[in-house]
């Protein structure tokens, strides 16, 4: 004897709560790591290219970032040390001593991380490793190592 | 009435209908109770949050690729300086590098000592993998740890410089620093 189950129309709805936690977590990734891009980094920097370089992908060590803003033919605009702006004459450059000399008494296994543009000449970027290597003297902190990442884009 | 006379049980029975009709209201209002279902509107919610996740997506730079040399810069403390006062110091290996072209795109590199100038990076990198002291190769002149200065003519473009640095990474030496502008 066949049984016939009556069943009502059938209803098509979409579960609509993963999608909103998947969402939701997007959203939170975005604003954490687009904060964190723009106090440290310039947008206008094109970073040397390398193929298949010697580098490494950096680690959690704790730094700080000095941005060489890039100018016209080679030239440079100003440098970046964190969210603060320094001018690229003598006196920028002592006042960006000063401060890396504060970070490095705060912490002195700090690192820095370079960026310069592929295009900028070396006369603008060499001062920046000179600040850092002062900065670790001026600190007074017999541990301190002056250390420096040189950042770059490995091109594959 | 059709007659025009009056009914003693009209009204009541009236009474009673009223009565029954209050009953079953009340009935159907406890069961759509008991059935009613609270559901949040989500759909300005999902509009707000796909807005801000298109915001996002848009707005945000991703560091692609983003790799680092590390490099210990010499250190000027009085501590450093006292190491070893009897320990002689290496000479070190230069490698100079110029700048050339109308926008400083090509270079020339040349090296301190008795060497043949190498063409290209890639050249470099060939002669300092050769030099160096190893189980590998025979003959060669330096150590690992040998130190190696990158000395870049001012006007030389910070790519051409790094890419001096990678020649001597890529060659295993773990003492390569760079100096002041020539």
């Amino acid at each position: 004897m066949s049984v016939v189950t009556k069943r009502g129309l059938a209803r098509v709805e979409a579960n609509l709560t993963p999608m909103i936690d998947v969402v939701f977590l997007l959203i939170v990734f975005f604003v954490l790591v687009s904060q964190i891009v723009d106090l440290e980094n310039i947008k206008e920097i094109t970073l040397p290219a390398l193929i298949d370089p010697a580098s490494e992908i950096a680690g959690e060590e704790q730094r700080v970032v000095v941005n060489v803003e890039p100018g016209i033919d080679g030239d440079v605009k100003r440098y970046k040390l964190g969210g603060q702006f320094y001018a690229a004459d003598l006196q920028g450059i002592k006042a960006m001593t000063a401060h890396l000399a504060d970070l490095y008494k705060l912490n002195p296994s700090l690192s820095v991380n370079l960026r310069a543009d592929a295009s900028t000449h070396y006369q603008w970027v060499e001062p920046v490793m000179q600040a850092v290597a002062n900065a670790a003297v001026l600190s007074q902190q017999p541990n301190a190592v002056p250390r420096v990442n040189l950042v770059v884009i490995r091109e594959d | 009435m059709p007659d025009g006379k009056i009914n003693p049980f009209d009204g009541a029975f009236q009474l009673r209908a009223e009565d029954e009709i209050i009953a079953h209201t009340r009935i159907g209002q406890r069961r759509g109770r008991e059935n009613a279902r609270i559901s949040l509107n989500l759909v300005a919610m999902i509009d707000v949050v796909f807005l801000l996740l298109i915001y996002f997506l848009t707005v945000t730079d991703f560091k692609l690729g983003e790799e680092i040399y590390r490099m210990d810069l010499p250190q000027r403390q009085p501590s450093a300086q006292l190491a070893d006062p009897f320990e002689l110091d290496e000479d070190p290996l230069r490698i100079f590098i110029d700048s050339a072209g109308r926008d400083f795109d090509q270079y020339v590199i040349s090296l301190s000592g008795p060497y043949e100038s190498p063409a290209t990076f890639e050249d470099l990198y060939d002669f300092l993998h050769q030099q160096q002291i190893s189980e590998v190769t025979t003959g060669g002149f330096f150590a690992a740890n040998h130190p190696i200065i990158v000395q870049p003519e001012r006007s030389v473009r910070w790519e051409h410089a790094i890419e001096a640095f990678n020649a001597a990474a890529k060659a295993r030496y773990t003492n390569v620093t760079f100096s002041k502008p020539r």
